[in-house]
């Protein structure tokens, strides 16, 4: 694509231009107290648990000096907490792409259905045994069922429709895919455990994770990067797509990776936690009253940001009793919708 | 020279084998009545909607002119925009320069043209239809593109904002660019050098607006009984 080696030639821009006079802070700052925030949950969440750990252990523990700590830290939590954050990151940032996509801010992956279309991709891998083939094919299916949910909501509700028909869409398409979802695993799933795994998918969650799940997870680090110099052509997109192309963006090249992005995002985050809702919807829309609406700033700190709302919903929900992770994240994200609802009538 | 040429444009169901040359330099103006195109031409003419026959700038044709390079020849202003994000006036002006690099350059002159100084801070959310329209308008300025395609740019302003808007359109001639905007006030046509005419989807006339807006055409076009006064101006 030329279109895209041309912009990547543009000069730097500075990224405190825009900043002039508009009352927002300057976004280097805040992607430090951002980090040091997520620095400080991930300790929190490698510490804390049944056998609390004290900092020695930690350190024992992270360098395999102490056998106990090594175990927990190397077995149980380090997974969790890796799956975590690459799980938030993903769902966080998915949103915002969706959300500038759709120019409508209701957008987020869960509530459109492409968590579900990922969530039934990765249940008929599991639920006819194609799992056991290869460490790929859950995430695989998973990205093939999101495909196919955000193709059904493009096809639905084109960029720029009326929040009514792309919510409807969703409601629409969740009802579906959960269906599918359910019966798979009532099908295929032996009775005792079939409640479980029906819930596991339906309300996602972190528990027993494991090194193959975070490196199922793992290609949403790349999925990040890629992501990180979409956010000025964004800025232009959220606005309107013609206007856009006239200054210079190419839409449909933008376009493109954005569903892409957003599609495979949530795939691979669904296929190793389920379906987590409103973390697409709630994060994005706290940074933008903390920063604005600029991509450039909203991309980095949508994927920091929606790590650390993850990890900080599964904190609360280890100290509410072992609350799964998407019952915890439906009790902050759903009464937040509801406001959003509100505000916006 | 020719800014924009049109051979054989045509959008199915919309715009009907349009040739059209529109010369450096000019201020021209296209009319006609609702549904008749204009806004089909204009955005075919941005290269903005797929479009069957030939569209070129500057005597190059269009689908060889990279993407970022239209950004910096032409300046497309929308007849209507609603902003679902609360983005600064100020950094919405400020995209205009994203062909540029985002450089930022003559952003400060775009606002002050539009009298958007006082709501530089103001998100583009909350503002009323008028002042949308000039934040727009402020954005095709501050790209400095030397063709400017605006669509109805008068019509939702006030009458100070939308006579300050012509005469940024005859400032923007007099430099030498060239600006192709659509009206529906008859009497504002007058105060440019050319008219198009258009009636469904096809091209009526084209040329001075004295000589081309008569009688005869504003009956058979716009079923309207007018007399025809020309020189009609408008001070600011």
């Amino acid at each position: 694509m030329p279109a895209k080696h041309t912009e990547n030639a543009r000069p730097a821009p500075d990224p405190t231009r825009f900043s002039a006079g508009s009352g927002f802070a300057p976004s280097v700052p805040l992607v430090a107290i951002f980090l040091v925030l997520l620095l400080g949950l991930a300790g929190a969440s490698l510490v804390i648990g049944d056998v609390r750990l004290s900092a020695s252990q930690l350190v024992a523990g992270l360098l395999r000096q102490d056998e106990f700590a090594t175990t927990i830290l190397w077995q149980i939590r380090l997974p969790r907490l890796l799956v975590a954050m690459l799980v938030g990151a993903a769902l966080s940032s998915s949103g915002l792409v969706m959300q500038a996509y759709f120019r409508n801010s209701l957008a987020s992956p869960g509530l459109l259905g492409v968590s579900a279309g990922g969530a039934a991709g990765a249940v008929v891998a599991i639920g006819f045994g194609f799992a056991s083939v290869s460490i790929l094919t859950v995430p695989v299916m998973a990205v093939a069922g999101a495909v196919v949910a955000t193709g059904a909501v493009v096809a639905l509700a084109r960029s720029g429709a009326s929040t009514e028909r792309l919510l409807l869409a969703g409601v629409a398409l969740n009802a579906l895919l959960g269906a599918v979802t359910s019966y798979v695993l009532s099908a295929h799933t032996i009775t005792y455990e079939r409640n479980a795994q029906i819930l596991f998918w339906l309300l996602g969650g972190l528990e027993d994770r494991t090194w193959e799940h975070v490196w199922m997870a793992a290609p949403i680090v790349l999925g990040a990067v890629w992501l990180l110099p979409l956010g000025r052509p964004m800025d232009l997109l959220s606005l309107g797509a013609s206007e856009a192309q006239s200054l210079g963006v190419n839409v449909r090249g933008l376009r493109r990776q954005m569903l892409a992005l957003s599609t495979v995002l949530t795939a691979l985050a669904t296929a190793v936690a389920g379906t987590v809702g409103f973390v697409g919807l709630v994060v994005p829309h706290l940074l933008r009253l903390v920063v604005g609406p600029e991509h450039r700033r909203l991309v980095p700190l949508s994927l920091i940001g929606g790590a650390a709302f993850v990890l900080a919903c599964d904190l609360l929900g280890r100290a509410a009793g072992n609350l799964r992770l998407g019952i915890v994240t439906a009790l902050v994200g759903g009464p937040f919708f509801l406001w959003l609802l509100r505000r916006r009538a | 020279m020719n800014a924009l040429t049109a051979t054989h444009l045509s959008v199915p169901g919309r715009l009907h084998d349009v040739s059209l040359q529109l010369s450096a330099g000019r201020l021209i103006g296209l009319v006609g009545p609702n549904g008749s195109g204009k806004s089909t031409l204009l955005q075919a003419l941005a290269g903005l909607l797929p479009a069957e026959g030939e569209v070129s700038w500057g005597g190059q044709p269009l689908e060889t002119i990279p993407i970022l390079d239209r950004a910096r020849q032409l300046a497309w202003v929308p007849q209507e925009v609603q902003f679902e994000f609360g983005f600064s006036v100020r950094s919405v002006v400020a995209q205009g320069r994203y062909a540029h690099g985002d450089d930022g350059a003559g952003v400060d002159e775009a606002l002050a043209c539009m009298d958007l100084v006082a709501l530089a801070d103001r998100p583009v959310n909350r503002l009323s239809g008028g002042e949308r329209h000039r934040v727009l308008l402020a954005r095709a300025l501050a790209t400095a593109a030397p063709i400017q395609v605006w669509d109805e740019p008068l019509a939702a302003l006030d009458a100070r904002h939308a006579l300050q808007t012509l005469a940024l359109a005859h400032e923007r001639r007099t430099a030498g660019g060239t600006v192709v905007l659509s009206l529906h006030d008859l009497r504002l046509a007058h105060c440019l050098e050319e008219v198009v005419v258009l009636h469904e989807g096809r091209l009526i006339a084209h040329g001075k607006p004295d000589t081309t807006l008569t009688a005869a055409l504003l009956s058979e076009v716009f079923g309207v009984k007018a007399r025809h006064e020309p020189g009609l101006t408008l001070f600011l």
